[in-house]
């Protein structure tokens, strides 16, 4: 199971050592009543590494992703995001420690245009969380990071139209854009292509590629092209377990998961 | 340019307020006074409910308690404890305002929603059950009263004095607020309407943030009912109860949540509305609620929205053709209103007791009755004629009214640019090519 954290689409954040585990999940384990969701999670992400997520339907995908994000409190086990424990921390308490998710469903705000929805967030990065006696106008710094940012994720066309009338593949942008750009060491990307055509799949490979180079990037994700160009490391859940991780080469060809999981889909 | 034509409006509507006491009687003064109030009142209400989505249910409860406050500060002054002035003496009502939104705010904000406004409905019936007997603090039954005590050389006795008080507080209080929309927090209430779950996940203490617009939103509600106390020099605990509630919830929907200034329009328009009617007619809370109805159903945006509507849709000088259809639907409305008015107004009058006993005093007979200073027959066929005739007419001429409305609304709204989100008037484009 070794490790390969640099290819060209990954630069190490400056000040930080390429490598070292930067997202650690020590035999976590989340029920439900009496369902066992999550049975024992061993999972460790690198820093500057792009690790997918996969697994069937109902293997406990997204709800590893709220564990991790904060919407869910383990039933035990440790989250560890740089060596520090964020189990049983508030969703914004492990924002601002360096670890956004996108969501599954589109989660914007639709009566708010898109320059607004950006602003929402570079404004909590610059510390403008409830600033009260300035205008936004005048907050320049924020602004400026506003348009770079809406240029980046190529939405400059529907800069101040509502988020609400954008149209479905570009509101899953917008809403990458925002977890994007309270500027996290870690992103959490929850089935970014799901429902997209072929083209707009493509297409948001290729951004998703370009704007998160740097970052560290757990992406739970079903269309396996989309893991095999855009990860560097894969980790496979089935019921609840990590049964295997690796490189996507090597994961494709191991065998477990050939049977619980690749079968149908890898020849 | 919008932003020219904001100022241009509101240095008018300024220079309208302040001129408009020299042509006032004392009684119209008095309800120009309770309509800035209400406005205010229902600004400060929007704030949480336009703005940040928080539904409350007892705000009466911020807007009673800066009322008991101003009464208390001003009854210390009047025993000569401590001097304060008097033009100042709102900001106690805002400061009890944003010290209870934050305590009662942090309670509420841990939920939303349903639940949300159900804790700020029962933390204001908590008041209102608690003041009638709580003695000293809000004078039992029948409430406290004072005197306003003169300073900066003004005795605040008559009623222009108070006027301009309150315009003064008013027009401090709606920039306040108007700035609020524009800060960094101000946005952020408005994403916390379209979807707070998201924003959490953005770095944001949604709950600190919550309690804080909430609390806000209470400050300027305590200058509502400090100002109310200042006019009326008296108050009771009848001002924390659920009705008071309701109705800065049924003016705010009237004005239009979704607008700056809606609230403000429903709320001076309503307390005009029901000063007027009150007078009238016992049947005034019907037509109020009437109002509240065919608002909800025909224009949900509120008053406030039809008339932003109108400012973003409109071409320039493209009002001449509605002012034909518009005058159609308000003959339409007045016929349909005052069918209506008869038919209420007549059983009104029929199930009185008065009407009762003399009926009793004629063996049972249908009585004549007096309305409007005229004498009409309960089971006279002309009697009835007038509202059927009314109300038929009017609903034949209703559909008509509505497509004339449709076409010229369409033909003044058509070859425009397209509207653009920041609230810029698209009228500039095409003005030469309409000309």
């Amino acid at each position: 199971m070794s490790n390969r954290a640099s290819s060209n689409a990954t630069m190490p954040v400056p000040g930080a050592v390429s490598g070292e585990p930067i997202l650690e999940l020590r035999n976590v384990l989340k029920s439900f009543g009496e369902t066992e969701i999550i049975r024992g999670v061993d999972l460790i992400v690198k820093r500057g590494q792009r690790h997918a997520l996969i697994g069937p339907n109902g293997a406990g995908k997204s709800t590893l992703f709220n564990l991790i994000s904060g919407h869910y409190l383990p039933s035990s086990g440790e989250i560890l995001l740089n060596g520090e424990s964020i189990a049983g921390s508030s969703p914004h308490a492990i924002n601002r420690r360096g670890l956004s998710r996108s969501f599954q469903i589109t989660n914007v705000f639709p009566r708010m245009s898109v320059a607004e929805n950006l602003r929402i967030s570079i404004m909590g990065r610059h510390g403008h969380r409830l600033t009260l006696f300035r205008p936004v106008r005048s907050l320049k710094a924020v602004n400026d990071e506003v348009d770079e940012f809406i240029d980046k994720l190529r939405l400059a066309k529907r800069r101040n139209d509502l988020a609400g009338d954008l149209a479905y593949s570009e509101q899953r942008i917008l809403e990458m854009g925002m977890s994007l750009a309270t500027g996290p060491a870690v992103l959490l990307l929850d089935e970014p292509t799901a429902g997209m055509s072929r083209e707009e799949t493509a297409y948001i490979v290729e951004l998703i590629r370009q704007v998160t180079e740097g970052r560290t990037l757990l992406v739970v994700e079903h269309d396996m092209s989309v893991v095999f160009t855009l990860s560097d490391q894969v980790s496979v859940l089935v019921y609840g377990k990590i049964i295997a991780s690796g490189e996507p080469a090597a994961v494709r060809a191991d065998k477990i998961v050939q049977e619980a999981y690749l079968g149908v889909e890898v020849h | 340019m919008s932003q020219a034509r904001d100022l241009a409006l509101f240095v008018v509507g300024l220079a309208i307020l302040a001129i408009l006491p020299l042509f006032l009687s004392p009684n119209l003064m008095n309800a120009v006074i309770k309509m800035m109030i209400a406005a205010l009142f229902a600004l400060a209400f929007a704030l949480a409910m336009g703005q940040a989505g928080m539904l409350s249910f007892g705000h009466a409860a911020y807007y009673g308690l800066g009322a008991f406050a101003a009464l208390h500060l001003m009854r210390a002054v009047e025993m000569k404890l401590f001097f304060f002035p008097t033009p100042l003496v709102p900001i106690a009502g805002a400061a009890i305002g944003f010290m209870f939104g934050i305590v009662f705010g942090w309670l509420a904000t841990q939920r939303t929603g349903v639940y949300f406004a159900m804790v700020t409905l029962a933390l204001a019936e908590l008041l209102f059950t608690l003041a009638p007997t709580w003695n000293s603090v809000f004078g039992g039954e029948s409430g406290i009263s004072t005197m306003r005590g003169a300073s900066w050389g003004l005795s605040f006795g008559p009623d222009s004095h108070v006027y301009y008080l309150t315009l003064a507080w008013f027009v401090i209080s709606t920039w306040c607020m108007w700035a609020f929309t524009k800060s960094p927090l101000g946005r952020l209430a408005l994403a916390l309407r379209d979807n707070e779950h998201r924003v959490r996940f953005l770095g944001f203490n949604t709950h600190v943030a919550r309690t804080l617009i909430f609390a806000i939103s209470c400050t300027f509600a305590g200058v509502a009912g400090a100002l109310l106390a200042i006019a009326n020099e008296a108050t009771n605990y009848t001002i924390f109860s659920a009705q008071a509630s309701a109705n800065v919830v049924l003016q705010t929907f009237i004005g239009g949540a979704g607008t700056f200034f809606g609230p403000a329009l429903g709320a001076a328009t309503m307390t005009f509305f029901a000063r007027v009617t009150s007078d009238l007619t016992r049947s005034w809370l019907l037509y109020q609620g009437l109002i509240f109805v065919l608002i909800m159903l025909f224009a949900p945006e509120g008053l406030g929205g039809i008339v932003s509507l109108h400012m973003r849709k409109l071409r320039a000088g493209s009002w001449r053709q509605l002012l034909l259809p518009y005058l159609l639907c308000l003959v339409v409305g007045l016929l349909l209103i005052s069918g209506l008015v008869f038919v209420v107004e007549s059983i009104h009058v029929v199930m009185t007791d008065a009407y009762f006993a003399k009926r009793v005093a004629a063996n049972g007979a249908w009585v004549p009755y007096q309305f409007f200073g005229r004498t009409f027959e309960p089971l006279g066929l002309t009697t009835w004629a007038i509202p059927i005739m009314l109300l038929g007419v009017g609903s034949l001429l209703l559909p008509m009214a509505r497509r004339v409305t449709a076409t010229a609304w369409l033909l003044a709204t058509q070859e425009q640019s397209p509207p653009s989100r920041d609230g810029q008037s698209p009228t500039g484009v095409r003005q030469e090519a309409t000309a």
